[in-house]
């Protein structure tokens, strides 16, 4: 194969970093979304748990202790935990989606010039 | 074929000068050159192509051990700052029950699984532990402005820290490319060499 014939420029040197750049935060998005879904489930239960239980005194979790908080205010805390989680949860799936087409525009101008001599895919 | 590569290498090592990357190091972490022509490079670094393989190689080993340390640091990092949060939580809670004139009951950990309840009542004040086995007594707004402090010193040290990393990891790329254009560029050379050796046998 005549692969050392296509000459390397800067700027594909440039698309190339950017792509690689681009699968990191990739990767770390998707850990990081798993993190957030784990947290929505565990507010959801906790907020469904609060539902079910009769006390009125609720030892909710701030710091590394259990302090006796009354329940309406855990309801309110756990609902603002909620918020923030989900919004945190969209920004994320935002970001990958970007990230994604970024990185679709950059595998057909990398594999438009070098073909079969670079691999994009995921091993 | 052996004379259209011949042209072709002195036309491109006129852009060879050209090529410089934008930065020679950052924080100690030394830039990879990126190359625009293997013959000028290898020329250039006055080494064969084992040679030149061998320092790429090198290089690429030197920026693992550096790519581990930076990962190290963005984890303790990662961790240190929810619990920062956490601090601060807890602190602006002794505050509001202090406003409210309640105690704050809570059951805390004595030791692993084993959990104890407290009543705080004077919440004027937290200790906060500054590591060194040092603590100092704070008031709740004093230890509120110091703890917000610590949280943002940690994440802007995470931002430069990933600013880094992906620095480094930019140069692990180009020397990777590297690489594999020096190692193409030397089995083209050989194929070039075997056919001329062919067609000098055969005239």
């Amino acid at each position: 194969a005549e692969k050392s014939d296509t000459v390397v420029t800067w700027e594909d040197q440039q698309n190339i970093n950017k792509f690689s750049k681009l699968n990191n935060r990739f990767h770390e998005l998707e850990d990081e979304i798993k993190f957030a879904k784990e947290t929505n489930d565990n507010l959801e239960d906790a907020g469904n748990e609060l539902i079910l239980t009769d006390e009125d005194i609720v030892r909710f979790q701030i710091g590394e202790v259990f302090a006796h908080v009354p329940r309406e205010e855990v309801e309110i805390r756990i609902e603002e935990m909620k918020e923030v989680n989900s919004k945190t949860l969209e920004k994320l799936e935002k970001e990958k989606e970007t990230v994604l087409a970024q990185m679709n525009e950059l595998k057909k101008i990398l594999y438009g010039k070098f073909r079969d001599s670079i691999n994009l895919e995921e091993d | 074929m052996a004379s259209a590569s011949a042209e072709t290498a002195s036309s491109s090592s006129q852009i060879a000068t050209a090529a410089a990357s934008p930065t020679t190091e950052r924080r100690g972490i030394p830039a990879a050159q990126f190359v625009e022509d293997v013959q000028t490079f290898l020329s250039q670094l006055d080494l064969d192509v084992n040679s030149a393989l061998a320092f790429l190689q090198e290089r690429l080993q030197q920026y693992k051990l550096v790519e581990m340390k930076l990962l190290a640091q963005q984890r303790d990092l990662q961790a240190k700052i929810p619990d920062i949060e956490k601090c601060l939580d807890i602190v602006a809670t002794l505050q509001a029950k202090k406003e409210e004139g309640e105690a704050l009951t809570a059951d805390f950990e004595v030791s692993e699984g084993i959990f104890s309840r407290a009543r705080i009542e004077d919440k004027d004040s937290v200790c906060l532990w500054l590591g060194a086995n040092v603590m100092l007594e704070y008031s709740c707004d004093e230890a509120t402005v110091l703890l917000q402090k610590n949280l943002e010193n940690a994440k802007a040290s995470l931002e430069v820290l990933i600013a880094d990393l992906q620095f480094l990891r930019d140069q692990v790329t180009i020397t990777q490319v590297t690489v594999a254009r020096v190692y193409n560029w030397d089995v083209h050379q050989r194929r070039i060499r075997q056919a001329a050796a062919a067609a000098a046998n055969e005239s």
